[in-house]
């Protein structure tokens, strides 16, 4: 009898700890993105050289979306792997895309320069296209493949390896559903 | 004057007034007015994806902000409140809404409160019931008349009994009962007699106790005095009282687990909670650093590391030693207590202990700033490797922010910058050096027993040691490292490898080498595979000393 008890007590008490220690165990600022699988949200960006750049006119090639800010740590350590990867993708069907957010122009100026970063950049002052992405920390890049069609996202630093991986997933259209975790800086 | 200032205070407070009356308050954009107001109440149920538990509406953040101009600009296009929540949505999933929706899982949230509550309410019922019942059905079933008269008459003469406290048996206990309810009721009858209690409470206070003790009196009726030895005859008689006993020590057992089990809760709770909870550590960090999910960082190392931090800040090195080694112990690989036991090592004068370190802090993360400082600086100063150095810093000074410690980094890559034209001289006598004093050097070729090589793991480095005095159990003269080795290996141990800078790589050694499953040569784990040179001691100068590692430690 006692020991139905106890049995009792534990089973309500011990789901009751677990989703407890469930809750503390999660980082609270990570928030899945419901955007992989799906189109990517159209937009059109100024570019810092002047030249206007939309995604409707990408179509048919894999689009590499990088969102950053010049002053993001994690977006600095990845900075010479990206443009690595650009040096080795830019002759094939895909575009790599910068798109600098709660930033200076100037800043994000010297940025570039400091990184001889190559790839096409602009400027997202309003941060309407980041919001239309749904992005709370930065880096944070998307795969887009030639349909339009979002098939990864990664929110933290990225090396060459990985790039390399999912670039070429995405020219086959195949989807990670869960989106990768690196050092990442929340944005403000 | 003063009636000067009031006049000016008057106005100013009127001018105030007028310009909120006369503005209709915050849009001054010609909006209609209650445009800003739909803004903030679905601003207000949308969640700030950048703070903690702040809404849109009262969050300062830039991002919140744009938000609010995106809320904004889709009630201009005629949106309504709904569409531009779901548009919130689809970015950000559930997540984005303060108040879960009512349904799929998040449902649970809106029904576990009211089920929890409505079961607390059925709990209290049921133990409320039950406690009634217990209380009516508690007067002694049925008590005999000529007992109650027998108490009535024993309390009021009762003197002083002469009970044995010692004495045991049941039939002891029962006497003490009954002593202490005579002693009650007389109390009672004091107590009244003095005007402490009402009629009323006294009779039923009364009552009461003179029923519990006739039926202490029924019980030792019951049972036979310690005199008459119990026998098969008086065995039923002791029946029930027995059981009762039985029952109170039940009672008794089932309290004692009760408080067992709540002390042991409580300190398992405790203990827990002062292990795995601590301030978050970094954005991205949980208040238990993974302690159950095994993402973050090892229980317990927090303290530790803070702890070796400031020894290291007080220059207390035997302390900060320690605490880094707990943190080794603990998670083998952790780049910062790596990296502090380097910056030890490079204070202390072991230039190449303290390479080691900061690689192998290196090799967990190959950007961790602190150790590609402490490298860097120690190839610049000490090692003058004036090319490795450059690179070192120049990885760190790639991720580091502007501000001071990016301005000191830039100032010793300047510096280096200066060197470039030493440089080229340093690195010829470098390359000079393993080459020529062929005499100083031991060589030789790694292999593993057959009969081992199943036990081999990619994710070893390997361990070559020269122990001074050519005995196993002297102090190690020299050490090499190579990572992750390609059976059969070929090694050589010169000058440069001589753990303490300064000493001869001279004499008669002991080769031993051991590969060390998680690269530490400070830890030896079982499993580890080593071996020794057949012929040893060996002279500093011999060749093919050849190792087959054939031992598991």
């Amino acid at each position: 009898m006692p020991w139905r008890r106890v049995l009792v007590t534990l089973a309500v008490i011990l789901p009751l700890i677990g989703l407890l220690a469930f809750g503390f165990s999660r980082d609270p600022r990570f928030i899945s993105s419901p955007l992989i699988g799906r189109q990517a949200p159209p937009f059109a960006l100024t570019l810092f050289d002047g030249k206007r750049i939309s995604l409707e006119e990408l179509r048919g090639k894999v689009v590499f979306l990088n969102f950053w800010a010049s002053w993001c740590p994690p977006c600095r350590a990845e900075a010479r792997d990206l443009e690595a990867s650009w040096q080795r993708f830019k002759d094939q069907d895909i575009v790599f895309l910068g798109v600098d957010i709660q930033d200076t122009e100037a800043a994000a100026r010297d940025f570039l320069k400091e990184f001889n970063i190559s790839y096409p950049n602009g400027r997202d002052a309003s941060g309407k296209i980041a919001i239309d992405y749904g992005v709370w920390g930065i880096p944070e890049t998307f795969f887009i493949d030639p349909t339009g069609k979002i098939t990864y996202k990664h929110v933290g630093s990225l090396g060459t390896q990985l790039i390399g991986a999912k670039v070429a997933e995405a020219k086959q259209g195949i989807i990670t559903a869960k989106e990768g975790k690196g050092d990442y800086q929340s944005i403000r | 004057m003063k009636s000067e200032q009031n006049f000016v205070r008057l106005v100013f407070l009127l001018g105030i007034s007028l310009l909120t009356i006369s503005l209709p308050s915050p849009s001054l954009s010609g909006e209609p007015p209650d445009l800003e107001e739909r803004v903030r109440s679905i601003a207000q149920e949308l969640r700030c994806v950048v703070c903690q538990n702040l809404s849109v509406a009262d969050s300062p953040s830039e991002l919140a902000k744009q938000m609010r101009d995106v809320v904004r600009e889709q009630l201009r296009q005629g949106k309504s409140p709904d569409e531009i929540k779901a548009y919130f949505v689809s970015k950000y999933g559930d997540w984005v809404l303060l108040a879960p929706p009512r349904r799929g899982f998040s449902l649970v949230v809106w029904v576990l409160p009211f089920v929890a509550a409505a079961a607390g309410l059925v709990l209290v019922v049921v133990a409320l019931r039950r406690w009634v019942r217990r209380k009516k059905s508690s007067p002694p079933p049925q008590i005999e008349p000529e007992l109650l008269a027998r108490v009535h008459r024993e309390a009021a003469n009762m003197g002083p009994e002469l009970l044995d406290p010692e004495a045991e048996g049941p039939r002891a206990q029962l006497l003490r009962d009954q002593a202490r309810f005579y002693a009650d009721i007389k109390e009672l009858d004091f107590d009244y007699q003095a005007g402490k209690l009402s009629a009323a409470d006294y009779t039923e206070l009364r009552q009461e106790l003179e029923a519990q003790a006739a039926s202490v009196l029924r019980d030792l009726e019951l049972t036979p005095p310690p005199a008459a030895a119990p026998d098969a005859q008086s065995e039923p008689q002791e029946l029930e009282p027995e059981a009762t006993r039985k029952k109170r020590s039940a009672r008794g057992w089932r309290i004692a687990a009760g408080a067992i089990f709540l002390v042991l809760f409580g300190l398992t709770l405790g203990v827990f909670l002062s292990q795995s909870l601590r301030p978050r550590l970094s954005e991205q960090d949980t208040i238990t650093g993974g302690f159950l999910t095994g993402t973050g960082e090892a229980k317990g190392t927090q303290s530790l590391l803070a702890q070796g931090r400031g020894s290291f800040e007080r220059e207390e090195w035997p302390q900060a030693i320690e605490a880094f080694k707990g943190v080794l112990a603990v998670d083998p690989s952790h780049p910062e207590a790596h990296s502090y036991m380097g910056l030890i090592l490079a204070r202390a004068g072991h230039p190449d202990g303290a390479l080691m370190a900061f690689d192998r802090a290196l090799a967990t993360n190959p950007n961790f700033p602190l150790a590609l400082w402490g490298k860097g600086m120690l190839l610049y100063r000490v090692k003058e490797d004036f090319s490795g150095a450059k690179e070192t810093l120049q990885k760190l000074l790639v991720q580091m922010p502007p501000g001071t410690e990016r301005t000191e980094i830039e100032k010793a890559l300047a510096e280096l910058a200066d060197r470039s034209g030493k440089q080229k001289s340093a690195t010829k006598k470098a390359e000079a050096g393993p080459t020529t004093p062929h005499g100083q050097r031991i060589q030789g070729i790694i292999s593993v027993a057959p009969k081992l090589q199943a036990k081999l793991d990619s994710q070893t480095a390997l361990f070559i040691i020269a122990r001074a005095g050519g005995g196993p159990a002297g102090p190690p003269l020299a050490v090499k490292k190579i990572d992750r080795p390609a059976f059969p290996v070929s090694y050589s141990l010169g000058p440069e490898d001589v753990m303490m800078a300064g000493t001869a790589f001279a004499g008669e050694v002991h080769i031993s080498a051991r590969l060390d499953k998680d690269g530490n040569p400070m830890t030896r784990e079982a499993g580890n595979l080593a071996g020794e040179f057949r012929n040893n001691p060996v002279t500093v100068g011999s060749q093919k000393v050849d190792i087959v590692l054939d031992r598991v430690m």
